[in-house]
């Protein structure tokens, strides 16, 4: 009889190749997994698209004042860099520093004077700068009046007036846009 | 991060999958939607032009005999449509204004008068901002794109 060497034998149920696997922990599952990015990437193409759609290549011109609610008009068209005059119930602001209060306004001059002398000066100022700043280029005269809805005409017929003697002859309204259909404007 | 794509057989052949690289792809849309979103205006507002004669502005070179003076008186009681001479009130319906009959009358004097295109908005000191927003486009929606906002007691009617 021949002599063999030893080896590994375990009991005939259990297969050898079983065990060296188990031991050697060779069978054990990967840890690598691989990510499924198709969502993902639906996801950040669909919101591109959307910010692409939304996208204003003038910036924000206008920001929304808490105090002021526009009104809507259909015929409107893109803003432009002008002097914003806000017009809240109760005070008159131009590029965001104050410039009158409606207390103001509303009372009856007793000259007969509607001009705002801080508003008047500042606007020429602003004319002057532009002059200034841009030698070459006619002034367009443009200055844009972001009014609460609300504000009665007495108030606006006094700045439209300073604004008027000061040199800007265009004056532009503020608006929400509103579709031609009359609903709300989506873009 | 890649994608395997699956091409099909399991024969002796060269294997035809294909892993893409899907890391540029995503640091771009990254990268774009950042930028998107830091410059995304979310207000969307628009403005109405209008214009001021006056203080000094040389009026038309037409002779005054060939101009029909086109003016929308807006008061508490309503609208007053003035062509020339002729007065046309437009009284409130309810507490509402009768922007539709307003509308079809200009309408109607757009087309009797094709080459005018000025109007002026003549408002009283009470009427709220709204209410000339909304006669000014009228206006405009009429065809009458030269737009003019002045003071009632100064329009001389």
């Amino acid at each position: 009889m021949p002599i063999h060497a030893p080896h590994d034998h375990l009991y005939s149920s259990v297969k050898l190749e079983t065990a060296k696997a188990k031991l050697t922990h060779a069978g054990r599952k990967s840890l690598y997994a691989p990510l499924n990015l198709v969502a993902y990437i639906d996801m950040m193409t669909m919101l591109v698209i959307f910010l692409l759609m939304s996208f204003s290549a003038t910036g924000e011109i206008l920001f929304v004042q808490k105090n002021i609610v526009l009104p809507d008009a259909q015929n409107w068209t893109d803003l432009e860099r002008a002097p914003v005059i806000g017009v809240s119930k109760d005070v008159v602001t131009l590029d965001g520093s104050q410039v009158a209060t409606a207390d103001d306004l509303m009372k009856d001059s007793a000259t007969g004077d509607f001009k705002i002398p801080e508003l008047h000066d500042k606007l020429v100022t602003l004319k002057n700068n532009y002059k200034l700043l841009h030698p070459g280029e006619d002034f367009n005269g443009i200055a844009i009046i972001q009014s609460d809805k609300n504000v009665e005409f007495k108030m606006l017929k006094k700045i439209m007036y300073s604004v008027a003697v000061a040199g800007y002859q265009n004056v532009n309204f503020a608006v929400t846009p509103r579709a031609k259909g009359g609903g709300p404007l989506i873009q | 991060m890649s994608v395997a794509v699956e091409t099909g057989g399991k024969s002796g052949k060269k294997a035809v999958n294909a892993d893409l690289n899907l890391v540029p792809y995503i640091d771009l849309l990254t990268c774009m939607v950042a930028f998107l979103l830091i410059t995304a205006v979310w207000s969307q507002l628009a403005r109405l032009e209008a214009h001021q004669k006056g203080q000094g502005q040389a009026g038309e070179e037409t002779p005054p005999e060939k101009i029909v003076k086109l003016v929308v008186v807006v008061n508490g009681e309503g609208f007053n449509l003035v062509a020339g001479e002729d007065q046309q009130p437009i009284p409130k319906r309810g507490d509402q204004y009768d922007f539709e009959k307003l509308a079809n009358e200009l309408k109607k004097f757009k087309d009797a008068h094709p080459d005018k295109s000025d109007v002026q908005v003549a408002s009283e000191d009470t009427i709220k901002f709204e209410t000339l927003v909304k006669t000014m486009d009228t206006a405009l929606t009429a065809r009458f794109p030269d737009i003019s906002l002045i003071d009632a007691g100064g329009a001389g009617i």
